[in-house]
């Protein structure tokens, strides 16, 4: 019944990053430039849940947001999965009570999210490459990524142990002994 | 990270205050009428309290005797004010009624030669990289992929998908457009296509060798392509960019669209 709870909880958090994301950080920008709440919302859900639970969340808000925002399914479906996929990874070799690891994470994250589906934009839609443009954009989305983290590090991490006992309880000691 | 909750705590409070002064002095054209406007609201209200009661003191002997009075006056007046806020609220309503209808006239009359549906925008991509829009009319309004989509001012972009009631709109500026245009005065094609770093420029790139650009020109689109209907303004030539070789020159078109500020939209259905 739990996990029932935890995963509505999950999804509500994601309605409220979509409409954070589609009004508050339209003029709450750093130079114009908007944070990326999902990939950091995916990447907690693959650090904190079971092996399969942030491939899980990162595709199925890929395939929402590609419905609504992309001309066909794919960019953000594919780069959402991946970061759930890294997620886990993450959690297997690292320790997640290091805010500075969890900075390290979202930046390496955010990366490696923008790259992937900027490249496939070009591959897909035939998008003009301008490399100076993106790096600048992407250097301000990282720096807005970690700081939001920061701020919200100690709520998600409450959550996010909840969650881990929840999904993992029984396994979280064999990891250190 | 932090030794304690307190430390912890004011690590966070530091954070948002430095995300929130980035947020401000990023995006205001003014840093120095910023800090005007601050000092003024941090000192201004003492000020006035201030100078208020000096005067009432001083020079004002009425202050003290019919206290009664002005406090019906001020009930009086309360009551009134109210009033005429609602009605306020009431007037701003239906200019702002009177001003959508007048806009929807004017694209209508001024693409009076295009069957066309109005709509609004409903929403923005969330990402920095790519603009598209969404607007609030679908399949039931008639609406199809690859129609031309156009504002007051000029050229939008054209429809990528449509849902019954909502379409998508590829916008001119996104990085994947590209329009088939021609310079009003000497008739020279070009091809103009969206850039990363900007929402009101486009980027007029295989200008022929022998074109004379002038800045300043009006930019249209060509009719070549079957997505777009000829003579929509698309621009005005803001920068040319020359370089070494005369083939890789390039020029900076600004949008008559204001894309930051889109609302009103037309579709046009015959194209």
């Amino acid at each position: 019944m739990k996990k029932v709870f935890i995963n509505i909880a999950l999804v509500l958090i994601g309605f409220l990053i979509y409409f954070l994301q589609a009004n508050f950080f339209k003029w709450f920008t750093i130079a114009g430039i908007k944070p990326n709440l999902f990939v950091i919302y995916v990447l907690f859900i693959g650090l904190f849940g079971n092996g399969c639970m942030g491939m899980a969340y990162g595709a199925g808000w890929g395939i929402i947001l590609d419905l609504i925002f992309e001309e066909r399914i794919g960019i953000n479906l594919f780069g959402l999965a991946l970061i759930g996929i890294i997620a886990t990874i993450f959690d297997k070799n690292f320790s997640k009570d290091s805010r500075i690891t969890i900075m390290f994470m979202v930046f390496g994250s955010t990366i490696i999210f923008e790259v992937i589906t900027y490249f496939m934009n070009y591959i897909l839609y035939a998008a003009n490459i301008e490399i100076l443009n993106f790096v600048g954009i992407l250097i301000i989305e990282v720096i807005y990524n970690i700081l939001i983290t920061i701020i919200i590090y100690p709520l998600i991490q409450k959550f996010g142990y909840y969650i881990e006992n929840e999904y993992k309880g029984s396994r979280i000691l064999t990891k250190y002994f | 990270m932090y030794r304690n909750k307190k430390s912890g705590m004011l690590g966070i409070i530091i954070t948002i205050v430095i995300l929130i002064l980035i947020v401000i002095f990023s995006n205001s054209e003014s840093n120095t009428s910023f800090f005007e406007n601050a000092a003024n609201k941090l000192v201004m209200p003492i000020q006035n309290g201030l100078v208020y009661l000096k005067n009432k003191i001083s020079g004002n002997s009425t202050f003290f005797t019919d206290i009664n009075n002005l406090k019906t006056e001020n009930k009086e007046l309360k009551e009134e004010n109210s009033q005429l806020e609602q009605s306020l609220r009431e007037l701003e309503n239906i200019k702002t009624e009177n001003e959508t209808l007048k806009e929807y006239l004017g694209l209508t009359e001024k693409y009076g030669e295009y069957k066309t549906v109005p709509g609004y925008v409903i929403n923005r991509d969330i990402s920095n990289y790519s603009k598209i829009i969404i607007i609030n009319i679908g399949k039931n309004d008639g609406i199809e992929e690859n129609m031309t989509v156009i504002a007051d001012e000029g050229l939008v972009g054209h429809v990528i998908s449509v849902t019954d009631d909502t379409a998508k709109v590829r916008t001119i500026i996104d990085t994947s457009s590209s329009i088939s245009c021609l310079m009003s005065t000497n008739k020279d094609s070009i091809v103009c296509k969206g850039t990363l770093n900007s929402n009101s420029e486009i980027k007029a790139m295989y200008i022929p060798t022998d074109a004379d650009l002038v800045q300043g020109d009006t930019v249209e689109t060509s009719g070549l392509g079957g997505i777009y209907p000829k003579g929509i303004h698309v621009g005005t030539v803001k920068k040319i960019v020359s370089s070494k070789n005369i083939t890789d020159r390039y020029a900076l078109v600004e949008t008559a669209v204001d894309f930051n500020r889109l609302n009103t939209v037309l579709v046009v259905k015959n194209n």
